[in-house]
This record gives structure tokens, sequence and C-alpha cells, in this order.
């Protein structure tokens, strides 16, 4: 075991030996890893090489962090004033300025452009603490987490050089402008459009651009236009390219900053471009290639949202539990009754679940080669997001009326976490990504199988049959979690236990989802859905049993602790898992699916709410 | 006891010996009297009139009983004559039943007069009006025909005067009306709760509520009278398209100088059919076709649509393939080589019978051809190449725009059967 810790954290990334450690890497891992943990769920196997041991640092990279996280603390503790901000609908430019001097405008970006070069770790951790405030969370997620996001990592030599240094500073801003009035997600309705010039020098940049935060801060703009591009056979196309703009280019004006409900010190606003002239070097990526782009940059941002609300609430478990022991009612405080001990347990246990998700995708990013992990931060995403959102409405309850009143933050945390399902890609969607995806990767794999089963092959159809009939008798599902070879802690062998029993019949699920839809799969949403809810809560699971399984056998501070919540999560997880595969089991009739469609199709016939008043009278 | 005083004033009457329902407690002899032509032994069910089986009493039935002057009571000339066509109205419809009220403590022949009141109430307009209704059925007088015993419950208590109850239900019914809580009170006065007529108000009770609301396309009530109006509601109901937008081209207007009568023209057309007319090919003409009737209620409209053939099987579009590169968040084409289980389609086998396309619907107020070659130019302000394709008019005679409700006991009679089809 300890060779295999060992391992890892010779794998994880230190920024001060950056290059050095990426050839040495190299060797250890000479081909790219293919792999990933979530698709291989979907064929109901855990590939535990992926995810145990949890991922860890170094003793240098911590310090480092310590380094880092002291003075960011301090300073969000002392010269940000979140209500201030919330009540201007601005962030001051002292503050600013102050996030500047910390270096925290560029923080993934590497040193040699001045830019702090952070692991997606340590991004994450410092997260944490920027987290504690929306508005700053989010104007700097909009910097770096997308809008600089493309010259980093489609960008040229050249691009790199001339826009990170200014970017990592903080003194030029960045913007990602992709949504239009008439495009959220599809990107057919884009109708910015870029023109070539008469001599291919440069590209004429016309269109409007909408709810771009940072759209009044920028100077740089990451901006997704249509271009016109001779496909192989000579046909002219409309696609996508991305390009960078700079806001010297001319042209490019920004509306007034959007009242909203939340991150309210964030700046959003539209963004016009008239004729902007833009050099056919500030292109990101290649002619036609924007759409990639665009996907590459919203996938790798989403995983730091994770601890981001993790660190939110924990700021209220303090703040709600020094509420708790001090009120007092009937002669009690409101921490012995044990309604309200049930909500702090709630908000631990996600934010547990949440922080364990992304430290270990962020451990799993920081490995060599280029894994592909945007279906694991997606579900880091939505879970985290819709955690937050339940654990500050449960934050509020706790406080009653208290958290309802504009003199105490709480109902800012409320306002401000919202945004969380609805921003960089809607939950509705992410859950969409996740299931397609997975489904995708098992059906390559399995339609064959699947083929020869439809066909009658004897064999095929006798081996399903002997494993259904095993299954039956009572199988126990054993991927070598536990037992003597085993990566999990023997105080966390039931959880494992579950995870595993979960995850095959999970296989089994997928597998007749394939069987009964084949590809129409994409339209049976409310099946979707559900697999996406079953994975991310295996997702969950894994993370949080590797983690604590870390703990435990490192001895840290409360590992039992960290064991009550494990287990206590991944119960209810197999619990709420084994409903979602047994609904997903049956057809549309008994699932309530069909009831539910009609439901929502007659109520969106008369696009209203279509019952009679209960005082009505037909005599 | 009044009963029984009731069948010793049965027995003077008639003078003769008791029949064996009489004997029994069924004194019917009171209208026995006052209609000797009447056969005792008829059934419940059916009744001296004819007409009384027929929902709603036509014009036409009128008629014959005018023929047949002896069928006719007296009572019905002398109260309902009295007025002339152009004063029947609901004021003078109920001093008709006050005074047949007022004339008689002991209400004599109110059977017949309730009849005669049912047969003349739509000369008087008063045929869906619940008050009538309520007016009527309290002429009857009160508490007399309430059974008092189990015998008189078992058998059949005042036979004529619960036929004549039950009639004027069934009336109501025929006219779509609800009783409501004083035509139950009424009815408990004067038959009991153990009386055909209660029952049939049990029955309307049942299902009227419940056919009420049943159409999911309800109409207005009353219509509009503006014609324009009445364009919009039905170029509305045709469409059935929240998103469809209604213009009015044209208000109706005259110009004074001239004399020159300008007709309404009303138009509806939805986004869909816009974008559809927008890729509508320009060497293919489309065609203004009509009028087409539509009915509300008992009126009748005429509508115009724009609309092309059905296009050649060579020339269908091809289902429009998924760009792989349109979804910036989540594929949208799954590439594996699988299609839906058998188990799981849930598709009908529909034999579909494709229609050439509609892109828009009119209602003027004339349908020639200068008035709908207006609302085309209406048309193409928002359609732009309605300038290059070839408008082709098929019109058939234009019929009266707003027909005025042809002959009343026709649509009576049609919607009578349809209501009886649904109470059944």
């Amino acid at each position: 075991m300890t060779v295999m810790s060992g391992f890892f954290r010779a794998l994880t990334v230190s920024r001060r030996h950056a290059m050095v450690g990426l050839v040495c890497r190299r060797f250890l891992h000479t081909t790219p890893r293919s792999l990933a943990y979530a698709k291989q769920l979907f064929l109901g196997s855990i590939v535990k090489e992926e995810v145990f041991p949890y991922p860890e640092v170094t003793n240098e990279e911590l310090n480092e962090i310590n380094q880092f996280v002291g003075p960011v603390e301090k300073f969000f503790n002392e010269d940000v004033d979140s209500k201030k901000i919330d009540h201007d609908a601005n962030i001051p430019p002292e503050t600013l300025e102050g996030l500047k001097n910390l270096g925290l405008f560029g923080m993934q970006i590497p040193e040699e452009y001045g830019g702090l070069g952070l692991s997606n770790t340590m991004y994450a951790r410092l997260g944490e603490i920027i987290s504690l405030d929306g508005s700053i969370a989010v104007t700097l997620a909009a910097h770096q987490a997308i809008g600089l996001k493309g010259i980093l990592i489609a960008g040229t030599e050249e691009q790199k050089a001339k826009y990170l240094p200014k970017l990592a500073s903080g003194e030029h801003v960045a913007a990602f402008c992709l949504t239009e009035p008439g495009s959220g997600s599809d990107a057919a309705s884009i109708q910015t459009r870029a023109t070539a010039t008469g001599d291919g020098k440069y590209f004429l940049l016309n269109g409007s651009k909408v709810w771009i935060s940072n759209g009044g801060l920028a100077d740089i703009f990451t901006v997704f236009a249509r271009t016109e591009v001779v496909d192989e056979d000579g046909k002219t196309k409309d696609k996508i390219t991305a390009f960078i703009v700079e806001k010297a280019f001319g042209g490019v004006t920004s509306g007034k900053p959007e009242d909203k409900l939340g991150i309210r010190g964030s700046n959003t606003t539209e963004v016009h471009f008239e004729n902007t002239k833009v050099p056919v070097e500030n292109i990101i990526g290649e002619l036609g290639g924007g759409f990639k782009v665009a996907m590459n940059i919203l996938n790798s941002g989403r995983f730091s949202m994770g601890s981001a609300s993790a660190g939110m609430i924990k700021k209220l478990i303090e703040l709600t539990a020094e509420h708790a022991c001090t009120r007092k009612q009937f002669n009690k405080r409101l921490s012995e009754f044990e309604l309200i001990q049930d909500k702090f347990a709630f908000m631990a246990q996600k934010a547990y679940v949440m922080e364990s998700m992304a430290y270990l995708t962020a451990g799993m990013m920081d490995r060599p080669g280029l894994p592909d992990c945007s279906v694991e931060a997606a579900m880091v995403k939505v879970f985290s997001s819709e955690g937050a959102w339940l654990c500050v409405s449960e934050a509020l309850q706790i406080l009653g009326g208290l958290g309802y009143m504009k003199d105490y933050p709480y109902e800012r945390y409320l306002r401000d976490c919202r945004i969380l399902l609805i921003f960089e890609g809607t939950n509705e969607i992410l859950r969409m990504y996740i299931a397609l995806t997975g489904m995708q990767h098992a059906g390559k794999i399995l339609t064959g199988k699947i083929k020869e089963l439809k066909k009658g092959n004897v064999g095929v159809v006798a081996e399903m049959f002997f494993k259904k009939l095993r299954d039956s008798v009572g199988r126990k599902v054993d991927f070598g979690l536990t037992g003597e070879e085993g990566v999990v802690h023997p105080s966390l062998e039931a959880s494992a236990k579950k995870l595993e029993e979960n995850t095959y019949y999970f296989g089994c699920t997928v597998e007749g989802l394939l069987y009964r839809f084949g590809k129409t799969i994409v339209d049976e949403q409310l099946a979707l859905k559900r697999v996406a809810d079953i994975l991310i809560n295996l997702y969950a699971m894994t993370a949080t049993i590797s983690r604590a399984s870390r703990s435990m056998r490192i001895g840290l501070r409360n590992h039992d602790h960290e064991v009550l919540l494990t287990n206590v999560f991944c119960s209810e997880a197999y619990f709420k898992n084994n409903y979602l595969m047994a609904e997903l089991a049956k057809h549309a009739p008994e699932n309530m699916d069909d009831s539910i469609r009609k439901i929502a199709k007659s109520v969106l016939e008369k696009r209203a709410y279509i019952c009679s008043h209960p005082l009505e009278r037909s005599f | 006891m009044r009963c029984t005083r009731v069948l010793l004033l049965a027995k003077e009457a008639c003078g003769g010996p008791l029949t064996l329902g009489q004997a029994l407690g069924l004194p019917g002899t009171v209208s026995c009297a006052q209609t000797p032509n009447m056969c005792l032994s008829r059934g419940f069910r059916t009744s001296m009139r004819k007409s009384s089986s027929n929902p709603a009493p036509t014009k036409r039935e009128e008629k014959k009983e005018e023929a047949q002057p002896s069928q006719k009571s007296l009572v019905t000339d002398d109260f309902f004559n009295r007025f002339d066509q152009d004063c029947r109205n609901k004021a003078t419809f109920s001093q008709v039943v006050d005074v047949f009220c007022k004339k008689d403590v002991r209400r004599r022949g109110h059977v017949e007069f309730i009849y005669a009141a049912l047969q003349k109430m739509p000369e008087f307009g008063v045929e869906r009006d619940l008050r009538v209704y309520n007016a009527l059925l309290d002429v009857f007088p009160k508490e007399v025909f309430v059974p008092q015993n189990s015998f008189q419950r078992m058998f059949n208590h005042y036979p004529r005067q619960q036929e004549c109850g039950v009639q004027v239900l069934e009336q109501m019914e025929n006219y779509g009306i609800l009783p409501d809580a004083e035509t139950r009170f009424l009815l408990l006065q004067i038959f009991g709760r153990k009386s055909h007529p209660f029952l049939k108000y049990r029955r309307m009770m049942y299902w009227f509520p419940k056919f009420q609301n049943l159409n999911p396309y309800p109409m207005l009530e009353p219509l509009p009278q503006d014609p324009v109006d009445i364009a919009k509601l039905s170029l509305q109901r045709i469409s059935a398209d929240l998103d469809a937008r209604i213009t009015v081209y044209q208000m109706p207007s005259v110009e004074e100088e001239t004399g020159i009568t300008y007709p309404h023209i009303v138009g509806i057309q939805s986004p869909e059919q816009q974008s559809l007319l927008q890729k509508h090919s320009q060497d293919r003409p489309v065609y203004i076709e009509g009028p087409f009737p539509l009915w509300l209620k008992k009126t009748c409209v005429y509508y115009y649509v724009l609309r092309a053939e059905l296009s050649p099987p060579g020339e269908k579009e091809e289902e429009e393939e998924i760009d792989p590169e349109r979804n910036f968040y989540y594929p949208m084409r799954m590439d594996m080589d699988l299609e839906r289980d058998l188990g799981d389609d849930d598709s009908f086998d529909v034999d579909e019978v494709e229609e050439g396309l509609i892109f828009a619907m009119c209602m003027v107020g004339s349908g020639d051809q200068a008035t709908l070659a207006k609302w085309i130019s209406g048309l193409q302000e928002t359609n732009p190449i309605l300038g290059h394709i070839p408008v082709v008019f098929r019109l058939e005679s234009s019929p009266h725009e707003i027909q005025a409700v042809p002959e009343v006991e026709e649509t009576d009679e049609e919607e009578a059967i349809q209501s009886q089809k649904m109470t059944q």
C-alpha cells in the first residue's frame, strides 16, 4: 500500500519541477491513458487503479498551497466587504487590485508567463476560499476558468507570449463570449459573423453577445463567431471559429451591467462587435475549429465548483452552528433538537462528499498525460451545485427568520449559489452529457453482443440466461475492493460492497437500456436523467470511500468521523440507486414516465395550469 | 287526509265507479275531469301528445296541432294568444303565468297550461331561461301530489302531473338548462322525494355537470356580434396555435363620397407557417382556396386558406441530419448501430395522408378576388417571398359572409338530437 501511495505521490504535479516532472512522468506512463473511471462504470466495472488510493499532494506542494492559502484567507476576511459588493453591485477597484497583487488572476497560467502555475488540485484549494464571495469567485472564474482558457489550452506560443503575461497580472481582464440572444447551447443559432477581408489578413467581426461575465471590465475577449470554411469536397460551409479579440481593436462596446438576483458584484453585460478588425493570427486553434475549442474550455472549467461549494458550506456550518449552540428555546439550545442536528449532519455529509469528489477529480486531472475527466468534472458540478443549494436552504432553515433578513449574510449566500445550477451548462444539460457520453462509450463496446442477442445467437443467449440465473440465485459481486488484496479500509467494507453491487447492476441496467432503446436513447431524457443520477451517486460513493480509506490508513484527525459520513452517505445512495435502477428496468407506463409526459403535454398545450379552481362549481 | 278528500272530490267529478287505480289511492281522476278525452290506462312514459316525446316542439307540429283544434284546450289560446308576435318576451310570458296562477286558487287545468306554456316558450324567447322553468314548475299546486304512504309511493301517484313535471325537466334538458337549487326545492315540494320528476332531476344532476365541461374547445357565450371579432375568434379556433398572430388587414368601412364599402379582412399566420412559406419553392404556385364553412354554434362563417399543392415525392426535402457540431454540451446523436427494440416501440401504425401545406388563413367580409388580393398584399409585408410566388385563386361561389341563423327549428332539432345523444 505504501508503495502505491508513494507512487502516486511521485506522480502528482509539483509546479516547481513542472518541466522535470513532466519528463520523468512520461517514462512512467508511456501510453496515453484512455481509460476513465466514470465511463467504465457504464460497463459495470470498477477500475480501482484510477481512484484508489485517493490522490495526494507532496509535502512541498502542501506547504506551498498553505503559503498561498494564508494570505488569501486573510485578504478575504479583512479586505473584502461582501455586503457592500452585493449592495453596490460592483467590486471596488482596490479589492480588485488586492486580488491582482495576490496573483489570483493568473492562478493556472504557467510561471513562465507570470502566473502562479497552480495545478488543478491547488486551484481547487484556493477556490474554496475565493468562493466566500460569490461575486469575486465568478469574476475570477470568468477571467481564467473560461475567459483565457482558450489561449491556455489551444493558443499558439505567440498568442500565449503576447496575452498571458498581462492577463496573469490582472492588467488585462478576459471574458468568454459564446452566448447570444438566440443561442445558448445551440451552435447553429450563433449569429455573430466573422468575414475575411480582401487581403486575407483580417476578419471583420459583427454581432452581439449577451450575459457576458466581465463584459464591461474585459480587455481580451474569447469570441466565437461563424466563418465560412471550405471543406474537403469544395463546399463552403459555415463553421464556428474562436478568436482572441482585444478591446483595442475597435468596434467593441458593452452594454450596461445587468441587474441580477445573485452574484450582483460580478459584471455581466451585453457585448457588441461592429466591424471589429481581428487579425488572422488571433484565431484560437484552427479556422472552423471553434466548436472543439468551446467544448474543451467548457468541459475543463467545471471541476472547481465542487471545492468552491464545499468551502462555502463549511463556512455556513460554522456560522449556523454558532447560532444553533447559543440560541435557546424552551430552555434548550437549538442544537439539542434532533431536527436541527439532522440538518447539520446533512450539511456535513454534503460538504464531505463534494470535497471528496472535487479533489479526487482534480487529482485525476493532475495526472500525467491528458486524462479526459470531463464526465467526472460534470458530475462534480451537478452534485455540488445542487448540494450547495440544498445546504444553504437548510442553513436558512436553522436560522429561522434571521436567515431571511438582509442584515445578515445568509440570504446573500442563497441568492449567490442559485447561479451554480445554471451557468457553465445547466444541470439538466450536464446530466444529458454525463449519461450520453457514458452510453456512447458502452454502446461502442456492447453493440456486437447486443446484436448477437437480438439475432438469437444461442451462445450469447445462454450466457445471458445463466448470468441472470446466477444473479437471481444470489450473486456475490466482488471487484476486489475489499478482502485481502483490497484497497478499501475494512471499516468501510459494507460501503464498498454496496458500491460494488450497485456498479454491477448499473452495468446490467445500461446493457438493458441499450438493448431496449439503441441509438434512440438520446430521446429518452427521463431515463437518461436517472442514469446520470445513478452515475453521480456511484462516483460520489467512490470518492468518499477512497478518501475515507486513505484518512483511516494514514490516521488523519477525526478519521472516524469521515468513516461515519461515508457509511451514511453510501447507504443512502445505495437505496437511491436501487430505486432508480428498478425504475429504469420498467417500461414507460409502469414507472410513471408516460403519465409525466402526458401531464406536461396537456399543460404545455394550453401553456397554463389547467385544473379548475377548487372553489369552482359546475352547478 | 288531504288525499282522501281529493279522492272524494274526484269521485264526485267523475260520477262513475272507481277504477282499480283509484281504489288503490291513485286519484288520477282530477285531471280526468279536466281532459275527458284522455285515456286513463296510458303508461307513464307516454303522453297524450305526440310532441311530448319529441324534445323540442317545432313549428311544424304546432301547425299540425292547429289543424286538430279538438286536441287544443281553450286555456292556451286564452292565455298566450293574447299577445302579438312582436310583444312576446319574457315579461309577457311571466305575466301570463302570473295571470294563470292568480285566476284560480286551485290552479285548475295547470297540467294543460304547463304543456301549452312549454310549447310556447321558444316563441317568447324564454326557452333557455331557468327562472321561467322554475316559475312554470311553481304553477303546480304544492304538496298535493306528494305520496303519503308506501303504497302511493309504490304505484304511480298522480301520473299525469308527474309526467308533466318530467316533461318540463325534459325540455330543460333538451335546451341544456341545468336545474338549480330552486328547481330541486320546488320538485320536492310538489312531488316529493320518491317521484319520477325528482328522479329525472337527479339523473340530470348526475350527467349534466359531467358533460358540461367535456368540450376541450369551449365556445364563448354569447358569441360576439362584430364580424371582425367573430372572425378573430374563429381563426384562432381553427389554427389552434397559440403562437399564431392575428392581423386585421382592413376594418369594415364605407367611404362616404363614393359609397364604396370596404369589407373586413382578418388573417392569421403562425411563425412556423411563415418559415414554411419562406422555404416554398418559387416555381410552384400557391393557391387561395375557399370558402370553407365553419359553424360556431348556430352561426356559419366562411374562411379561406392560402395553401400549396403537395410537393412531388422527388422534391421532398430529406430530413436534416443533425450536425455533430451542433450542441456545445452533449452529443445529439449516438454513434452506434442499434435500433430501438420492438418492446419499446410504442408508436402506432398510422396511415398518414399527406396534404399540401397551409400557409395562412383569413376571413373576409366579401369573398371576391379583389378583397382576397388585398389580403395577399397584406401578407406580403411579413412574407416578402409572396411577391415572387404565383398566387392562384381557386374560389367556389361565394356565400353570404355571416349567415343569419337559418330556420330556427331545424337547428333546434339538430341540437336537440345531439343533446339527446349526449344524455343517452
